[in-house]
C-alpha cells in the first residue's frame, strides 16, 4: 500500500492519537491532527492530505459546516472526506450520505482496523 | 189462612137519587183528582222514603176515615215488619210489629206480587173467607174491616219481563176496627191502589238514589284511591329529582374536583356537559360552552375532527394532542372518547360521546428528559469507548513492547469488556431510540432466504468458536420489512441459542410459510427455559441465571429489542420451552401482500 497522508479533525486528542497509532502501524500512513474546523481547514490547505477523517459532533465549528467550508475551496474540494460519528442512527446517515460525504464510520471503530475501512469505503487499492 | 180468598168487589151504592148521585159522584171525583194531586205533590217533595211513607199512611187515613192504615214491608225471608201507621188515638198501634212467615206463605206472596187486592168488609163474616184461626190474629189488633194494596216495585225497568221483574216488597193495608161491614168503595180501593204505585215509585226512585248514592260513593273512593295514587306518585316523582339532583349534585362536586377535563359531548358534536376545570384550563365556563360546537370552542379542532369522527362511529379512541392553556401555553394532553350507545346490534345508536382530557405535559418532559439523556451518555461514551477500545487494541499487537502473560490476561479481560460496553452502548441507545418512536423501519421488498442466509454467515464465526453447528433452512419468499432490522433479530437469536448451547450442539434456523403470516424459528437444544420465565426474558435487563449472563457477555437488552423490532412489523416474538430438551424462539411477520402494499 503507497504512503498516505491522513488528516484527523478531532477535538478529542485521544481519538487524534489512537487513530495515528493505528493508522501508522497497520497502513504505515502518515497523520496529521487538527483539534477544530478552522485548523482542520487551515491544515488541509496547507499539506493537502489524501482524505480527511472528520468527526461530527465538535464544538463552535461541527462537522458538517467544516465539510461545507471543505467543499467551497477550491483547494480542498477534491480532498476525499469521512465522516466520524457517534450517531448511529439510518436516519442521521441518510442526512450525512445526502451532505455528498465520500463516507461515514461510525464510533465506537477499532483504530486497527480503521485502515481497511478507508480503503473499502474510498476504493483505495493496496 | 190459605182458604182466605179476594171478595169480588160490591159495586158502590148508588144512591135514589140520579142528581144527587151523579152530584156525588163528580165531587168524588174532584176531590179524588185533588187528592191525588196533593198526595202525590207532598211524597214528591220528600225523597226520604220514611217520610214518603208516613204521609202516604197519614193522608189515606185522613181521606178513608181509616181507623188504622199501615205499610208493612216484606222482607226476603218472607217475615215482615209494620215499618209507618197512621192510627186514630183511641185506636191500638201496631207499628214496629214483626210477623213470622207462616202469616204470609210464598203463594200468597206469589198473588200479590201480580197485584192480587184484597178488600174485605166483615172479617167475622164467614162469607169473606177468612180463616177461623187469622179471625183470631185480626182481633187480637181490634180488625173488623180491612182493605190490602201489595206495593211492587219493578227491579229493572228496561228488562223485557216485566212479571218477572216484578217484587213485592209490602203492602198498603187500611183497617177499620170499630164498625163493620164496612164496604170499600171503588174509589177507596183506587185511592189505595194509585197511593201503592207511588210508594213503588218512591221506593223505587230512593233505590236508584241510594243506588246512585252508592255509585258516587264508590266514584269518590276510587277518585280519592286514584287521587292518593297520583299524590304518592307525585311524592316519589319528587323523591327521584331530588335523587338525581343530589346525584347530579355529587358527580359535579367529584368532576370539579378533578384535574382532568370532562366532558359529555352530543352526536352532533355539541358540549351537553363540562366540568370546572374547562374553566380553569381554558378559561371557558362549563355555562358558556354549554351547547357549543366542538369546532367553536377548539382552535385545533381540524386535528381533533377525524378522532371525533371515529369515536361517534362506535369506537373508543385514545390519543394525544398539544392545546392552548388559558396561560398562553402550549400544554400535551391524552385524549379519551368514550362512546355513548344505546341499543344493542342493528339498533345500536350512538348518542354521544365522553371525553376525558389528561395534562401530561409533565411526563412528556420527563420523558424527554430521560430520552435526551439517554442519548447524550450514550453518544459521550461512545468517543471515551473508541480510545479505550483502540488504545487497548494497539496495545494488544504487543508493538509496542511486549507483556507478560499475565498481563496479556489483563488486557484481554479489558477488552472484551470494553466489546460488552460498546454493546451495551448500543444497545440502551437502540432501545431507547425504538421507545421514543425515534426509529422508523425502512421496510423494503426483500427475500427472506437473503437474510437468513446474511444472518447465519454473519454469526458462523462465533459458532465456530463455540463448536456448535449452525443449519438453516433459507425459503424463497419475499417479505415486507426492515432488512437490516430483521437481520439484526435473527443473529441476536442465533447468538444467543449458541451461548447456551454445550460444545458440538445443533442449531437450526427455519421458515414456515402459514396463511396470513411468516414464522421465523430458531431451535436449539440448550438447557432450556423455566415456564415462568418464558415471558420474563424479554424484559429489559433480566435473565434466566445472572451468572450465566456474565459468562456468557450478554448485556441483557437483546430479547427486549427484537421484540420491538418485530412489534414495529407488525409481527409477534415469543418463546417456547422445555426444560433439558432446548428453546425455541419464534417470529412472525406479515406476508408481503398483507395490508402494506
Amino acid at each position: 500500500m503507497s504512503e498516505k497522508c491522513i488528516l484527523i479533525i478531532d477535538d478529542e486528542e485521544s481519538i487524534q492519537t489512537v487513530v495515528e497509532f493505528g493508522l501508522k502501524m497497520t497502513a504505515g500512513w502518515e497523520v496529521i491532527s487538527a483539534s477544530s474546523g478552522n485548523e482542520g481547514i487551515s491544515r488541509a490547505q496547507a499539506d493537502h492530505p489524501d482524505m480527511i477523517l472528520l468527526d461530527v459532533m465538535m464544538p463552535e465549528m461541527d462537522g458538517l459546516a467544516t465539510f461545507r467550508a471543505l467543499q467551497l475551496n477550491d483547494q480542498t474540494r477534491s480532498i476525499p472526506v469521512i465522516f466520524l460519528t457517534a450517531k448511529a442512527q439510518a436516519s442521521e446517515k441518510r442526512l450525512f450520505n445526502e451532505t455528498g460525504v465520500n463516507g461515514i464510520i461510525t464510533k465506537p471503530f477499532n483504530a486497527l482496523e480503521l485502515a481497511q475501512q478507508i480503503c473499502k469505503v474510498l476504493n483505495w487499492t493496496e | 189462612m190459605r182458604d182466605f180468598q179476594a171478595r169480588s168487589l160490591s159495586p158502590p151504592d148508588r144512591p135514589h137519587d140520579e142528581e144527587n148521585s151523579i152530584a156525588e159522584e163528580l165531587r168524588q171525583q174532584q176531590q179524588k183528582a185533588e187528592l191525588f194531586a196533593e198526595v202525590t205533590l207532598k211524597i214528591r217533595q220528600s225523597l226520604q222514603l220514611k217520610e214518603i211513607l208516613s204521609t202516604t199512611v197519614s193522608e189515606v187515613q185522613r181521606i178513608l176515615k181509616a181507623d188504622r192504615v199501615l205499610i208493612y214491608q216484606l222482607w226476603t225471608d218472607r217475615t215482615g215488619k209494620i215499618i209507618s201507621e197512621a192510627v186514630l188515638p183511641d185506636v191500638q198501634s201496631i207499628l214496629g210489629y214483626e210477623f213470622p212467615d207462616e202469616v204470609f206463605p210464598t203463594d200468597y206472596q206469589t198473588l200479590y206480587a201480580k197485584g192480587r187486592v184484597q178488600a174485605i168488609s166483615d172479617v167475622s163474616d164467614p162469607k169473606s173467607g177468612v180463616a177461623s184461626c187469622l179471625i183470631d190474629f185480626l182481633t187480637q189488633f181490634g180488625i173488623k174491616a180491612k182493605l190490602i194494596v201489595p206495593i211492587v216495585i219493578t227491579l229493572n225497568p228496561h228488562s223485557g219481563d216485566q212479571v218477572k221483574n216484578n217484587k213485592l216488597w209490602g203492602l198498603l193495608i187500611a183497617h177499620h176496627c170499630r164498625q163493620a161491614p164496612h164496604d170499600w168503595s171503588e174509589f177507596e180501593l183506587e185511592l189505595m191502589q194509585q197511593l201503592a204505585d207511588q210508594i213503588a215509585i218512591a221506593i223505587s226512585q230512593g233505590e236508584l238514589l241510594e243506588h246512585l248514592e252508592d255509585m258516587v260513593t264508590d266514584r269518590t273512593a276510587k277518585l280519592r284511591h286514584v287521587n292518593l295514587e297520583l299524590q304518592q306518585e307525585i311524592v316519589e316523582r319528587k323523591q327521584a329529582e331530588d335523587a338525581l339532583r343530589c346525584s347530579e349534585e355529587q358527580l359535579r362536586l367529584i368532576t370539579n374536583a378533578l384535574p382532568v377535563l370532562i366532558a359529555y359531548v352530543d352526536a352532533k358534536q355539541n358540549y351537553q356537559f363540562n366540568n370546572q376545570a374547562y374553566e380553569k384550563w381554558l378559561g371557558k365556563s362549563p355555562e358558556s360552552i354549554r351547547g357549543k360546537h366542538l369546532n367553536q370552542v377548539w382552535d385545533c379542532y381540524d386535528r381533533m375532527e377525524p378522532w371525533v369522527s371515529k369515536v361517534l362511529s362506535g369506537e373508543v379512541v385514545i390519543y394525544e394532542n398539544e392545546i392552548q392553556w388559558i396561560d398562553g401555553t402550549s400544554r400535551s394532553v391524552s385524549v379519551t372518547y368514550i362512546p355513548h350507545q344505546e341499543g344493542k346490534g342493528k339498533q345500536q345508536k350512538i348518542k354521544g360521546f365522553f371525553a376525558l382530557i389528561t395534562d401530561i405535559s409533565d411526563r412528556k418532559a420527563i420523558e424527554r428528559m430521560k430520552d435526551e439523556f439517554i442519548s447524550v451518555v450514550s453518544h459521550e461514551l461512545r468517543t471515551p469507548l473508541t480510545s479505550i477500545h483502540s488504545a487497548l487494541k494497539i496495545l494488544a499487537t504487543g508493538r509496542l513492547g511486549s507483556l507478560t502473560r499475565d498481563g496479556h490476561q489483563m488486557l484481554e479481560i479489558a477488552d472484551e469488556n470494553t466489546d460488552r460496553l460498546v454493546r451495551l452502548v448500543n444497545g440502551v441507545l437502540d432501545l431507547q431510540r425504538i421507545e421514543a418512536g425515534e426509529v422508523t423501519m425502512n421496510r423494503q421488498v426483500c427475500n427472506a432466504a437473503d437474510l437468513m442466509v446474511t444472518a447465519t454467515e454473519a454469526i458462523q464465526a462465533m459458532a465456530q468458536q463455540y463448536d456448535v453447528f449452525l443449519s438453516t433452512a433459507p425459503i424463497e419468499v419475499e417479505i415486507w420489512a426492515d432488512a437490516d432490522y430483521i437481520v439484526q433479530v435473527l443473529m441476536n437469536l442465533l447468538s444467543n441459542a449458541i451461548k447456551f448451547s454445550s460444545r458440538e450442539g445443533r442449531i437450526e434456523l427455519t421458515l414456515r410459510c402459514r396463511a396470513n403470516q411468516l414464522q421465523f424459528e430458531v431451535r436449539d437444544w440448550g438447557p432450556g427455559i423455566p415456564p415462568e420465565q418464558l415471558e420474563r426474558i424479554f424484559d429489559r435487563f433480566y435473565q434466566v441465571d445472572s451468572s450465566d449472563s456474565r459468562k456468557k457477555g450478554g448485556t441483557g437488552l437483546g430479547l427486549t429489542i427484537c421484540r420491538k423490532i418485530i412489534e414495529q412489523h407488525g409481527g409477534r416474538l415469543w418463546a417456547e420451552s422445555v426444560l433439558g430438551e432446548g428453546s425455541r424462539f419464534i417470529f412472525t411477520i406479515p406476508p408481503l401482500n398483507y395490508g402494506e402494499l
